[in-house]
């Protein structure tokens, strides 16, 4: 029985490996032959000069971000994975009130990009952290990093004020809706947060590893999707039109805190794409990046996922007004 | 498949970073040169993370792949819970799926590198000059002809009230734009962070027949005056060019803003 059993095994394990070569070589020799065929020929054809400088900007900002999804990245992996949540629970005040401009402050810690911030916040709640002040980490968290500072400062070079401007409209939109909510929130919009499975529980080498991988990849589809929008954003919308929108500060505004939901750019990267927008004011290159980081159509799915629809829909668009009414004030103020 | 798909993902991404900025000066058609280190150290994080994260989905995959026929039905018990919970995050063991869009620009990058920004986008911008009042530049450095960039040219030329540019035998060197009315230009795209930032200096070229469009040239010449110091007038600035002769695209396409 025993010797059947494992002769039966092993011919299925090589009738297996057999399949598998073949399917796999037999792809392998379709994708080489489409490529080299047609590659060049659909080179010559489609690379007219539209699609040419649409595949440059749309790689140019992908190879852009990189580097800072990365670096953002290991070190949210590396604080989710060593760094124990109930730290924060002790950190923060008993008084909601107080909690919740502590813990907009203490976004600073965690430098990742607004997809590392839903789950974070999310087990926050689980801990035991009041909810306005956990909403309030959440939004201010993947605005005020030092890794998203840096890219500001880098992607506007010469002007402080505008890596100040970010800094002070995002704490003030972070910290007005942890106060919304802790006076008008109401608990049932309000689904629970469930535990995480996904990505696993505890600690250590391997937590870190996974969720550098997950945070990386996942953010990095969302990067390319970006990329893409601010691509055809750029080649197919004629100059002209945006120079309708450039002349009058208040529809620019609103359009870029319009197209700040709409690219969904991850917070590491959208200061470039703010800086690329070079005929609007710096009022609304100001609002893309304050809107941004809080309010786009990924960050709405996320949070679907995570703390359910009637809360999601309310919580965006209130924190949409928000963030544009303090970024015309920032604006006003400082730029 | 499904279980090495985010490591075979970070390794072509991570590949592809590698390929444009340590194997080649690719990435110079794409982002300014001072990123090239960083570019490089996340290529080969990449690649590491590609290959840890292989060796741990080969380690953890072992024991669940005996026990697959036992678990599908539990399996199959897991996916709405987990969707419902991530509507627009859904992630399988193969990772996030929106992360299958990384795999646009790596093969790009790797197969068909784009070409950099020429006269398309250079026409598109409205060249946009900084607003600066006129003043004295520093002098210009010795040498004969005398190589600028086209921003630096462009800046003496409209806004230098010592006018440093007066006697002096200019080279630049750009591709070929072309008005309607057949006036050609030699320009350069001047790019701050990468090329989605792109705006063009230009200079007019007259004494020489033009060359095709997005030919890159070195034209040698002197500066003519035109307009009065500052205004639109002065702008773009004109070089009365003594020899046009073709090159090759240089390393770096852009000029630093």
């Amino acid at each position: 029985m025993e010797n059947q059993r494992t002769v039966a095994d092993g011919l299925r394990m090589g009738l297996r490996a057999l399949v598998y070569a073949a399917l796999g070589g037999a792809a392998l020799i379709a994708i080489a032959t489409v490529v080299s065929v047609l590659g060049p020929m659909l080179a010559l054809d489609l690379y007219s000069p539209p699609v040419a400088a649409w595949w440059t900007v749309f790689t140019a900002i992908a190879v852009q971000g990189v580097p800072f999804l990365l670096l953002g990245t290991v070190v949210s992996a590396a604080i989710g994975a060593f760094v124990p949540e109930r730290v924060f629970t002790r950190l923060l005040p008993r008084r909601e009130a107080l909690a919740v401009p502590v813990a907009g402050a203490a976004g600073v810690v965690l430098p990742g990009c607004e997809c590392a911030s839903v789950p974070v916040a999310g087990s926050l709640m689980r801990r035991g952290v009041a909810p306005a002040a956990a909403l309030a980490f959440l939004l201010s968290a993947p605005a005020i990093n030092p890794v998203v500072l840096v890219a500001t400062s880098v992607a506007f070079p010469g002007q402080p004020q505008m890596v100040l401007g970010r800094l002070v409209a995002s704490l003030a939109t972070a910290v007005v809706m942890g106060w919304l909510w802790a006076r008008f929130g109401k608990e049932e919009w309000l689904r629970p947060p469930q535990r995480n499975t996904a990505h696993g529980p505890g600690g250590g080498p391997r937590a870190f590893v996974s969720g550098l991988q997950h945070d990386f990849l996942h953010a990095g589809g969302f990067l390319v999707v970006g990329a893409a929008a601010a691509a055809t954003f750029d080649i197919v919308v004629p100059g002209s039109v945006l120079e309708v929108f450039t002349g009058s500060v208040w529809l620019s505004v609103l359009l870029l805190a319009v197209l700040a939901v709409v690219l969904c750019v991850c917070s590491e990267a959208d200061a470039f794409v703010a800086a690329s927008l070079s005929g609007f004011s710096p009022t609304a290159r100001l609002a893309f990046m304050v809107v941004g980081p809080m309010v786009d159509l990924k960050l709405i799915a996320l949070q679907t996922g995570t703390f359910g629809r009637s809360f999601a829909l309310r919580f965006s668009s209130a924190t949409w007004l928000v963030a544009v009414a303090s970024s015309v004030l920032v604006g006003w103020w400082l730029l | 498949m499904r279980r090495y798909g985010p490591a075979a993902l970070l390794a072509l991404v991570g590949a592809a970073i590698l390929r444009v900025s340590l194997f080649s000066d690719l990435y110079l058609r794409y982002v300014q040169a001072g990123l090239r280190p960083y570019l490089v150290v996340s290529g080969a994080v990449l690649v590491l993370l590609a290959v840890t994260v292989g060796v741990l989905a080969r380690t953890a995959g072992e024991p669940t792949d005996e026990q697959a026929d036992e678990r599908t039905g539990e399996r199959t018990d897991e996916v709405p819970e987990a969707s419902a919970e991530h509507a627009g995050h859904s992630h399988g063991p193969a990772g996030p799926r929106v992360a299958w869009f990384l795999t646009l620009p790596a093969l790009a990058l790797l197969l068909v590198p784009p070409p950099a920004l020429g006269s398309y986008s250079a026409e598109r911008e409205a060249a946009q000059r900084a607003a600066q009042g006129t003043g004295t530049f520093p002098a210009l450095p010795s040498g004969n002809p005398l190589d600028l960039t086209l921003g630096e040219f462009g800046s003496r030329a409209v806004y230098d009230s010592g006018r440093s540019l007066r006697g002096r035998t200019i080279r630049l060197t750009g591709f070929v734009t072309r008005d309607d009315d057949g006036t050609w230009y030699v320009t350069r795209l001047l790019v701050s962070c990468c090329a989605a930032d792109a705006s063009a200096a230009k200079a007019e070229v007259r004494g020489a027949d033009a060359p095709p469009v997005d030919t890159w040239v070195t034209v040698t010449g002197t500066w003519r005056p035109k307009g009065a110091l500052g205004s639109a007038a002065a702008w773009p600035p004109v070089l009365d060019a003594t020899s046009v002769r073709r090159v090759p695209q240089p390393d770096n396409p852009y000029e630093k803003r």
